[in-house]
């Protein structure tokens, strides 16, 4: 049994020596301290830079600033508590796509080190620990259909896909790791969670081979550094998120001068989120009914879901588009034209389209990567005396343009069943823009890769050339997909543990 | 006159007026003028309607062009050939809309007819 400890109440200088450090206490920390510790003696330290409750000193540390395509402000998306990004996450989930992983030859920087199928294993467990319910992913037509008709889709480039929603304890809560694990790390006799305690740089040894030592610090209430001390670990694992880890690899400069991991000019760069752009299209339902899991989560057997279309790996690989998931949201009103468009094209079908109605479309976006949308540091910093970062954000003309493709496929799949009519809203790239939200994921910062000129970390994770160093979470996804990221980093990170356990004791 | 050859005399003055306003006027049913595209133009239950869509389309051929290629598109009928567009793939958007490219011929040459 172990009580959180507030590192505010650690002698100053103190030294600590557990097995692994885990730097960051949100999804992937927790669930990999709790991996970690499972049948195992390892001593594991994890670091938490806030503590249970939301503090917005704390919270100000993440502050940054940016250029390029406007993004949400950089503390606004993540969360500096215990639990992270789950203490305000929508608990949208699901699986990536086999493509997803795959190199695909129109997608620069494509491929990730191995296929979906080295996580099989790991997405039950992971999808246990945000409480989504029973795997229902593949089946949600079948779960869908005996409650309410499905919108028939014609043959074609996309098929209806399935969100679950993480719930906490069967609650509509989505699952907050901190408190909800907060038992589980405590009843761990062999995790020592540290609250209040900032990591403040990755120290190596000279021949830059390895991890030295973790600088740490508290921060001061009246603003400026607390206590000072100092993590020795055996391994260390940066779980800090997409942005976190980037600022503390590229910050600690003192050996390796581009920065922890970063020989070849990488970290920091391929950010990655989904762009959400908000009434991409009206789709138009000739009959008028939409079942309610299309608009909004419903409760369907055992699990809240909702559906979504989904472009298939066939459609992906002929057009050379990206992965993308297209909801339906809310009704809206047809002008005049929208009306003529209905009238004339139901007439010309011979369907009825007297009870037709109109509802917006929204997506989730898989963005090219790019080595230019990135985060670097700045000459300001933060109270702790860390450098700021600052994100430069690009949505390529071209992102929109093969999503678009996507979009007139699901177009031509609905006439084809005579079930609707769909307008794409979008044609200029401030039309994109103007409705333009983002699902505040921070992926690709730290990428992997077997090749450390394209990757920071290799297939499990280990900092290139660095033998004690690993990246868990979001950060080394090389590439996005449009599915939410939590369910998939947890798979990832309990990969990662195995991988620990095998190489840590 | 008796009261009866007095109801039949309304009822056929009736008919008369009716079927006068079903022909001449658009109360029962819009009338449009001859054109020489109406073989074309009968496929549009609601030719109001393409008009106004058709109004929209941009870069159309001249309504003889599109009456041709129609001509040549539509031996089964529009829905047929709409149905044809959407399998193959010609869509064509009108303000955003997708609809198929028969679709969207036809209403162009209503609202240039």
């Amino acid at each position: 049994m172990s009580e959180f400890v507030d590192a505010r109440t650690l002698p100053a200088g103190t030294v600590l020596t557990p097995d692994i450090a885990i730097v960051g206490g949100g999804p992937a920390g927790i669930s990999l301290a709790m991996a970690l510790a499972n049948n195992t003696k390892l001593d594991l330290l994890l670091l938490e830079s806030g503590s249970a409750n939301f503090d917005p000193a704390v919270q100000a540390l993440y502050t940054g600033s940016q250029s390029g395509d406007a993004y949400a402000p950089l503390e606004v998306g993540r969360l500096r508590t215990l639990g992270g990004g789950t203490n305000h996450w929508g608990g949208w989930s699901r699986p990536l796509d086999a493509i997803d992983f795959e190199k695909r030859d129109w997608v620069p920087h494509s491929g990730w080190p191995f296929p979906k199928a080295a996580l099989d294993a790991y997405y039950p467990i992971a999808q246990n620990l945000i409480e989504a319910g029973p795997w229902i992913y593949d089946s949600g037509d079948n779960v869908a259909a005996a409650n309410a008709p499905m919108m028939p889709l014609g043959e074609g480039g996309l098929y209806t896909s399935w969100f679950q929603f993480s719930k906490m304890r069967g609650d509509v809560v989505p699952t907050r790791f901190g408190a909800r694990y907060e038992g589980s790390l405590k009843a761990a006799a062999n995790i020592k969670p540290l609250l209040n305690a900032n990591v403040t740089a990755i120290r190596l040894t000279p021949n830059a081979q390895q991890v030295d030592r973790l600088d740490a610090a508290t921060l001061n209430p009246e603003g400026g550094i607390g206590k000072r001390f100092t993590i020795r670990p055996r391994h260390v694992v940066m779980a800090a998120g997409g942005m976190e880890n980037a600022r503390l690899l590229l910050t600690s400069n003192d050996v390796m001068k581009a920065g922890v991991g970063n020989q070849n000019d990488l970290v920091g760069r391929f950010f990655g989120d989904n762009p959400i752009p908000r009434n991409v299209a009206t789709l138009v339902v000739f009959g008028g009914k939409l079942a309610s899991y299309y608009g909004s989560t419903q409760t369907l057997g055992e699990a809240r879901m909702r559906a979504v279309f989904a472009p298939t790996a066939a459609f992906a690989r002929s057009k050379k588009v990206m992965g993308s998931l297209t909801t339906l949201e809310y009704p809206v009103e047809l002008d005049d034209t929208g009306k003529a468009a209905v009238i004339t094209a139901a007439n010309a079908l011979g369907v009825d389209a007297s009870s037709a109605r109109a509802y917006s479309v929204g997506c989730g976006m898989e963005l090219l990567p790019d080595r230019d949308r990135r985060l670097t540091l700045t000459g300001e910093t933060d109270a702790l005396g860390l450098p700021r970062l600052k994100l430069h954000n690009i949505v390529s003309d071209a992102d929109f343009a093969l999503y678009r493709q996507t979009l007139a496929e699901l177009g031509r799949q609905v006439l084809a069943s005579g079930a609707g009519l769909l307008r794409i809203n979008c044609s200029r790239r401030e039309d994109w823009l103007k409705n333009m939200d983002w699902g505040h994921h921070h992926l690709g910062t730290v990428r992997m890769h077997v090749d450390p000129k394209q990757g920071v970390v290799d297939g499990d994770g280990k900092v290139h050339g660095i033998a004690n160093l690993f990246v868990a979470g979001s950060a080394v996804f090389p590439t996005y997909g449009a599915s939410n990221p939590t369910l998939n980093l947890i798979a990832l990170t309990l990969r990662l543990a195995d991988h620990l356990k095998k190489v840590a004791t | 006159m008796n009261r009866r050859a007095l109801i039949a005399g309304l009822a056929a003055a009736g008919a008369a007026v009716a079927a006068g306003l079903y022909r001449f006027t658009d109360v029962f049913v819009k009338h449009h003028p001859a054109t020489p595209y109406d073989d074309l133009l009968t496929h549009l239950p609601d030719r109001d309607q393409a008009k106004r869509l058709g109004a929209l389309v941009r870069g159309a051929p001249d309504a003889n062009a599109i009456a041709a290629r129609l001509r040549g598109a539509m031996p089964d009928g529009l829905t047929a050939a709409a149905k044809s567009d959407i399998t193959a793939g010609r869509l064509v958007e009108v303000e955003g809309w997708l609809l198929p490219q028969s679709v969207v011929l036809l209403a162009a040459l209503a609202a240039k007819s």
